[in-house]
């Protein structure tokens, strides 16, 4: 049980923060750089899971994602699955949390480099993606790692919203941080404190391996 | 305002800016130039790096046309609206700005495009050695001086053979040496390219010596343009000679040098004057620009005076202006002189009366 708790817990995170990564790096990217209508509102709009508390984010999910959601419905109805009370709904949960974090780090990272650089490289012929990948995300990267890093924590410690939308069932949907709440409920008390050990070593062991990755010099040309 | 020639550039623009902070700014550019380095000097605000972004693509022109050795970049009446990687225009920015994350051969292989890696270390070395950089190709450019950031990035610019290139004051960091070196690399590198160059600069002696046309910017606008020898010896308006810095603007012939005094002596023509030492070989010739505020001016001989230069003439002109006027004064080489209108009458300034102009060695400044 603890061990699916702990497997869960990493594999969910992974995978949010893979798609919080880069669904965030761009949209931070897009922020920094573009002048667009509606800017300042999308960008207010990506920030509120970081102020709604983490239950409200939760609610919010359920009602787009479940069985009678706006999406929830057509996609059961189509499907005959539904994301809720799912390890999915984990990802979902996790990657929600989190992305406002990697925005912020993205934006603040690009906004940081010179848009000349970008301007040069486009001046030598290349194409935005090309732009993108060689030159602007280098020269981000430390800013977006540390965003990355900062996702990773967010979704591995995601409580509220993951109660919510995934539940807290032992063995199917329990990741760590729940498994944990429940230990404490019913007395385990050793259990409790093995669990929390085991999260904090998950997250130091993050932290150690993210900062090989943030000295310069350390990733390829 | 010019006659067009196609080989160089041949632009007509209006370009507005409304940055988030400050004023918007409105650049009203219209000039043709011909193939060789065009010079865009002017004051700081007047719009030069407006200009250059304009050219380069990277701001969008209100309207007008961009032409750039005969290539239609940018022209509003046809719809023509070249994206800055199909422009082939290279850049060459004030700091370099090469990219910190590659070596001086990955910065200048960057533009070389889809060839096999051998082949774009080839061609990068091979742009490196028109610069005189081959053996700083492995180099990172946190390792190198400011003149071979510079070399790198002209090479970076150049090696993937655009059809124009834009420098943004890319000397003014620089020592004089290095500053004339590099002058005389980028001549060299404007023959063998053959492609239009578009230097900025605020270093006038730079865009005399580099220069095929200067144009001369001022809030927006462009007030002259024409050869820098003709633009610098007679600037067409008051917003030519503001820009350029001076309103006097002489050529001498060096006559004497005090190294131990610090001064040299310089016939102007008929009126020798005293200046700071000059760098220059007796009986060469010197251009030299003066201030109209620098230059005091007395009804009566004066005595006493720190001022190195006390010259006799007489007025040979007084034009009155809203501030100030400006007072003709022939020794007989003519100064111009800018006084208050209330000087004129406590004086009794008037035509032919004689008058004494006392001015500091140091007031002169070389221009060329």
């Amino acid at each position: 049980m603890i061990l699916h708790a702990l497997r869960l817990s990493l594999m969910a995170s992974a995978l949010a923060t893979a798609v919080v990564a880069i669904a965030g790096t761009l949209t931070g990217w897009l922020l920094a750089r573009r002048e667009f209508r509606g800017r300042e509102f999308l960008d207010a709009l990506l920030n509120l899971p970081l102020v709604l508390p983490p239950t409200v984010t939760g609610y919010y999910l359920l009602v787009v994602l479940g069985r009678g959601g706006l999406i929830g419905s057509p996609l059961y109805r189509a499907t005959g699955w539904s994301v809720t009370f799912t390890w999915a709904a984990c990802v979902v949960a996790g990657a929600v949390m989190a992305f406002p974090l990697m925005v912020r780090a993205a934006r603040v990272a690009f906004e940081e480099t010179d848009a000349r650089h970008e301007i040069a490289a486009a001046s030598l012929g290349r194409g935005w993606l090309s732009t993108f990948v060689f030159v602007s995300l280098p020269l981000a990267r430390r800013g977006l790692i540390a965003g990355v890093i900062l996702s990773f924590a967010r979704s591995v410690g995601e409580f509220g919203a993951t109660l919510m939308l995934a539940g807290n069932i032992p063995g199917r949907t329990q990741t760590l941080p729940l498994a944990i709440y429940d230990a404490v409920i019913s007395g385990q008390d050793r259990t409790a404190m093995w669990l929390a050990v085991m999260l904090t070593a998950v997250s130091v062991a993050v932290m150690l391996a993210a900062g090989r990755l943030g000295r310069p010099g350390s990733t390829s040309r | 305002m010019s006659v067009r020639r196609a080989e160089g550039f041949d632009v007509d623009v209006v370009v507005r800016r409304r940055p988030r902070r400050g004023d918007p700014f409105v650049l009203q550019a219209e000039f043709g130039t011909g193939a060789g380095i065009t010079v865009v000097f002017g004051p700081s605000g007047a719009g030069k790096s407006t200009l250059l972004m304009a050219i380069l693509g990277a701001i969008a022109p209100h309207s007008g046309r961009i032409v750039t050795g005969g290539r239609t970049l940018y022209d509003s009446a046809s719809g023509t609206d070249l994206a800055v990687r199909h422009r082939r225009v290279g850049i060459v920015f004030q700091d370099a700005l090469l990219f910190p994350h590659l070596d001086v051969a990955g910065n200048v292989a960057f533009g070389l495009g889809a060839t096999p890696r051998e082949e774009r270390r080839r061609g990068a070395l091979a742009a490196l050695d028109t610069v005189g950089a081959r053996e700083i190709a492995d180099l990172m450019p946190a390792e190198l001086s400011g003149g071979q950031r510079q070399r790198v990035a002209l090479a970076r610019a150049l090696a993937p053979g655009p059809s124009a290139l834009l420098l943004d004051e890319p000397f003014s960091a620089l020592d004089a040496p290095s500053r004339k070196a590099l002058g005389e690399t980028l001549l060299d590198l404007q023959r063998s390219a053959g492609v239009p160059f578009l230097h900025v600069t605020h270093d006038l002696g730079e865009a005399v010596r580099l220069g095929s046309d200067l144009v001369v910017l001022d809030a927006g606008r462009v007030v002259q343009v024409g050869p820098p020898q003709r633009v610098v010896a007679a600037p067409a308006a008051e917003a030519t000679a503001r820009a350029i810095g001076t309103e006097n603007l002489f050529t001498g012939v060096v006559r004497a040098h005090f190294p131990d005094r610090g001064y040299s002596e310089v016939d102007l023509g008929g009126t020798v004057v005293e200046t700071g030492l000059l760098d220059v070989a007796l009986g060469r010739s010197v251009a030299l620009g003066l201030r109209a505020e620098d230059i005091l001016l007395a009804v009566e001989r004066v005595r006493g005076t720190s001022a190195r230069n006390v010259l006799a003439g007489s007025i040979a002109e007084l034009s009155s202006g809203t501030a100030s006027v400006e007072i003709r004064v022939a020794t007989p080489v003519v100064f111009r002189v800018v006084v208050t209108h209330e000087a004129v009458e406590q004086l009794g300034l008037a035509r032919g009366l004689a008058v004494h102009l006392l001015i500091k060695a140091h007031a002169f400044h070389r221009l060329l």
